[in-house]
């Protein structure tokens, strides 16, 4: 392993966690935009994690279907970027968003649905991108590949729980979600720039 | 509607002092349900019905109903919730955010049968355990409605005389009915002359925030001292004098003969210095919809501020 291969490693493997946690911090974060328009019931959080969920599934797919055509880590620094740049929107624009829903749908289990996406679906539909394209940038082998895979939703698991405990335990608590939000838009950005400063895989 | 207070509620059923496990073996347990929000139990200790949630029994006893007297207020908050009636310029309608067991909001039923009484109830477990075991059916001028307290106020074009705000989901407030923005949809679902009554525990550095919160909106807050709990009464305007709610007091007592009398409740009547500093923390935030930590708050110990 040359050292600017080692240098890109080392970046993809620190964003799949920064990006784990971000995306998982924001999920906790969709509670406090929802709960104020659509009630604090089971039903508001099942809309939330469906969301999640559903926009990582888009997001692996996407992903796994566009590797082959921009395999560098330019393209996860874009999706990473338009991510940033949606969430530095949500504090200015949720509450219209969600008053318009709530007048226009309702509030029932198809206008929390629709809340939640309109909350974290884009955002988190592009964060989805990165594990399968980060799998394809570390693997330089066919033989490596189930250990690279391994290794990058390994780290970016442990981002996500890192950014849920951190969220809900030491943020809220300590400053408002909007200002979270912004923190979580310039965290995305800043990992961002540090995939287009690392150096490029060279074809192997 | 939850009981913070232990004491008030073992008190209820005579149990001071008693080991927790032999005091569950003297209360029979009716029946136990897994509702969307919580394990709900239902004791019977003759004549006393009571609900209590979680895991730990004894701890959150949310309502607690004498079956030989419907018209029976056992925990002591619930009584002062109704001092809210002294307040109000008119009393046409009353609402009630969180119904648990529905004692207040049946108590007024009783007493005013042709006042219009809403109450809101967000798990639906707990208004069909309230109408198999706490004596609550749905009669003209008495409804409830099964719905999160903050939603329903936002989509209501009604406006009330009384609210009655009584929302706990075990230890805890959902933080989107104690923020500034919540009030100010209460104070616009308020009729001209309207009151907000408010179940707060006392014990933690929430009651400070909450006091602030409540303070933001209504400039007057008047507090009752109501055994473990305390209950707020929060109206616009300018300070209501001691003497002219007596007077209010005596003649709505009459009126509605009303068993638990206003004005015998008076004389618990505080009012405090919100802004000194010496019984509200002055580092205390006013909750928003943007920053409301209300669990975070709940495990503060408040440190030797009483009210006067």
């Amino acid at each position: 392993m040359t050292t600017s291969s080692r240098v890109l490693a080392f970046t993809i493997y620190l964003c799949a966690f920064i990006v784990g946690g971000v995306l998982m911090g924001f999920e906790m974060l969709g509670s406090r935009y929802l709960f104020p328009y659509f009630g604090g019931g089971i039903g508001t959080w099942a809309s939330l994690i469906s969301t999640v969920l559903c926009a990582l599934a888009i997001g692996y797919f996407v992903g796994s279907a566009i590797v082959a055509q921009y395999p560098t880590q330019r393209t996860i620094a874009v999706a990473i970027l338009i991510a940033a740049a949606y969430l530095a929107f949500v504090p200015a624009t949720a509450d219209d968003v969600m008053e318009h829903i709530l007048g226009s749908v309702g509030d029932g289990a198809s206008a929390t649905l629709i809340a939640s996406t309109a909350l974290l679906l884009v955002p988190l539909t592009l964060l989805g991108t990165f594990s399968p394209i980060a799998v394809s940038l570390l693997t330089h082998s066919a033989a490596q590949a189930g250990r690279v895979a391994g290794l990058v939703y390994g780290v970016s698991t442990i981002g996500n729980v890192f950014g849920t405990l951190l969220t809900t335990f030491t943020l809220i608590p300590a400053i408002g979600s909007r200002n979270i939000t912004y923190i979580f838009a310039l965290t995305l950005a800043a990992c961002a720039v540090l995939l287009f400063l690392a150096p490029a895989k060279r074809p192997s | 509607m939850n009981i913070r207070s232990v004491i008030s509620g073992m008190l209820a059923f005579g149990l001071i002092g008693v080991p927790t496990t032999f005091a569950q073996d003297n209360r029979n347990l009716l029946t136990s349900k897994e509702s969307l929000y919580n394990n709900i139990y239902v004791y019977e200790d003759p004549p006393y019905v009571s609900m209590t949630f979680g895991h730990n029994r004894r701890i959150y006893t949310e309502s607690i109903y004498n079956t030989h007297d419907d018209r029976d207020l056992p925990v002591d908050y619930t009584r002062f919730m109704t001092a809210s009636l002294m307040y109000a310029k008119d009393i046409h309608s009353i609402l009630e955010i969180g119904f648990g067991g529905g004692r207040t909001s049946w108590y007024l039923h009783r007493f005013l049968p042709n006042v219009p009484v809403t109450s809101v109830e967000l798990d639906p477990t707990v208004l069909e355990l309230a109408k198999k075991y706490f004596g609550i059916k749905e009669e003209p001028n008495f409804q409830v409605v099964n719905r999160d307290g903050r939603l329903f106020l936002s989509e209501s074009k009604e406006r009330y005389d009384i609210i009655m705000i009584d929302a706990y989901r075990g230890p805890f407030v959902p933080f989107h009915l104690l923020t500034k923005e919540f009030y100010q949809i209460v104070k616009d679902h308020l009729a001209d002359g309207g009151v907000v009554a408010q179940n707060v525990e006392p014990s933690t550095m929430l009651f400070d925030s909450a006091v602030k919160t409540i303070n933001a909106v209504f400039p007057q807050l008047d507090f009752y001292k109501a055994g473990g709990n305390i209950v707020t009464v929060a109206y616009d305007g300018a300070e209501r004098k001691a003497e002219d709610l007596a007077g209010v007091a005596g003649e709505r007592d009459k009126a509605y003969a009303l068993r638990y009398h206003l004005a015998d409740m008076l004389s618990e009547r505080r009012r405090i210095q919100i802004d000194g500093g010496q019984v509200i923390d002055p580092n205390a935030k006013v909750l928003t919809d943007d920053f409301a930590p209300v669990e975070t708050l709940k495990n503060i110990e408040r440190h030797n501020r009483k009210l006067p």
